[in-house]
């Protein structure tokens, strides 16, 4: 697991200031959703902190290395917006696409993608190509793929947007149970209040751009989280304010 | 029968038939066109020469196209990764297109001897081109969002050419293969037939359009024909198997759903 640590992040493109002087410490071992308006900046950081990209200024440190570090030693896994599968890979070749580039970083001690995929309800489907495979199960294997490699940090990006509401609070669930007990640091960026309630240790919400973080709500539910976390009327509060931050304040 | 067999079966039956019957009704005389049936015959005649001869035909094809490819993959690749080596490459590629190569086969003969390596050089040089086009479209079409994925976890450049690029070049290099066949073909019939060494269908056909012999250079056309048919064959059996992933590939779905 990770620890975060964010120090007056500042990203501009051109003249326009996408993140600004930003500053984060985020708990090794914690679940963080980042949420905020479309276009609010918050892939940016994303895509920093996993090293894609460089900052303008400031310093961003995953355990005091630098991104560029941790991804060339394979500790941060990502899973993107799109599952982007290879469709000439099978399910279980998939699962595996991580771990088999780069393999000089691989962890000593990396999960078992079959396994994985049993897990997440996958195991029949381990011979078939992702165009046999719905959205979910498509996104499953998405989420698999970047578990197998044991990172202490998983950033992901808006993993369920493209999906329907049903599929949408399974994959919730399954993502509770999979991070829960595994002690990784999560990242986790989305536009939905009840999914970042649920998930989170603490919900940051953010500015429009340029990105601030405007508050910093802990979620004090208990876990394991179940399904019946939506009927407890705490979390129905919590909820209220973080879209009460989100409207900047107003009732 | 399948349908994709009988289709093309009956194609190719319908339009022989429809040639006999107009050379038959209208009383053609052979030197200007000849019946398939007497072609088809001459052929059977002399099948042992003519099997020989496309024996030959077929593997100097086959050869020029594989140099093309693998020059094609390299070419390609770094017209993918470099924008200016992309620019400064194209009307190099465009005028080797373009060029009627039948103009500089007697040159190349003089420079490379004769026999088969000049019909294998300049079969791979006019089927490169395609082939290098469609490995940079095929490249260009990888997955973004696999790109960034594989950046994430620092993929080699290696890596990511092997891992993603190269696959997502199958499927347009197998439709510049389907185009290249052709080329290929006729390629390596008009380098024969304009080499000293007295071996494949191109020799024929020039031998016998020299001395007048025009059941023996109807016999070499349909021989060629042949020969392209199958390989086409092939190359859709391969396709099947290569691509069997591939959206080309799925059997179309019914209006049900």
């Amino acid at each position: 697991m990770s620890r975060i640590v964010v120090r007056d992040l500042t990203k501009v493109y051109g003249e326009l200031p996408v993140v600004d002087s930003l500053t984060l410490d985020i708990e090794p071992g914690s679940f963080v959703s980042i949420i905020g308006p479309s276009g609010c900046g918050k892939t940016t950081l994303l895509r920093i902190v996993a090293g894609l990209e460089p900052a303008t200024s400031g310093e961003v440190l995953l355990d005091d290395a630098s991104p560029a570090e941790a991804r060339s030693r394979k500790r941060v896994a990502m899973v993107p917006q799109a599952p982007g599968l290879l469709p000439w890979r099978t399910v279980q070749a998939n699962a595996r696409l991580l771990l088999d580039v780069n393999r000089s970083a691989n962890p000593t001690e990396a999960d078992d993608p079959d396994r994985l995929l049993h897990e997440v309800g996958l195991g029949d489907f381990l011979q078939a190509y992702p165009h046999e495979l719905s959205g979910g199960m498509q996104q499953r294997v998405a989420l698999v793929r970047a578990l197998a490699l044991h990172a202490p940090l998983v950033v992901m990006d808006e993993p369920f947007a493209a999906l329907d509401e049903i599929t949408r609070a399974e994959m919730r669930l399954m993502l509770t149970r999979l991070v829960d007990g595994r002690g990784a640091t999560v990242l986790f960026i989305t536009h939905s209040i009840s999914e970042a309630v649920a998930l989170s240790d603490r919900v940051l919400v953010s500015s429009s751009r340029p990105s601030r973080m405007v508050a910093d709500i802990a979620i004090d539910l208990p876990r394991p989280r179940t399904a019946e976390v939506d009927d407890d009327p705490h979390f129905v509060e919590l909820c209220a304010q973080v879209r009460h931050a989100l409207h900047g304040g107003r009732a | 029968m399948n349908r994709r067999i009988l289709a093309p079966v009956v194609g190719i039956l319908a339009f022989l038939g429809l040639w006999e019957v107009l050379v038959r009704v209208n009383d053609v005389r052979p030197f200007i066109l000849r019946a398939p049936s007497r072609i088809a015959r001459y052929l059977v005649d002399n099948a042992a020469d003519y099997a020989s001869a496309a024996l030959v035909t077929a593997s100097h094809a086959l050869g020029g196209l594989l140099i093309a490819l693998v020059v094609a993959l390299a070419v390609g690749s770094l017209m993918a990764a470099s924008s200016f080596f992309e620019y400064a490459t194209q009307p190099v590629l465009i005028l080797l297109q373009v060029t009627p190569f039948v103009a500089y086969i007697g040159s190349v003969v003089l420079w490379l001897g004769s026999g088969t390596p000049p019909v294998l050089f300049i079969t791979g040089l006019v089927c490169m081109p395609a082939f290098a086009f469609a490995t940079v479209d095929g490249m260009r079409s990888a997955d973004p969002a696999t790109r960034e994925l594989l950046a994430s976890v620092d993929a080699s450049r290696v890596e990511v050419l092997w891992r993603l690029r190269l696959p997502s070049a199958l499927p347009s290099l197998f439709t510049a293969a389907r185009y290249n066949v052709g080329l290929a073909l006729i390629a390596a019939y008009l380098v024969e037939g304009g080499n000293f060494a007295n071996e494949g269908l191109g020799n024929i056909g020039r031998r016998a359009a020299a001395l007048n012999e025009g059941d023996a250079l109807w016999a070499a056309i349909f021989a060629m024909a042949l020969l392209g048919t199958i390989f086409l064959v092939l190359i859709s059996v391969l396709q099947r198997v290569v691509l069997r992933w591939h959206v080309s590939q799925r059997p179309p779905r019914s209006g049900r759903g």
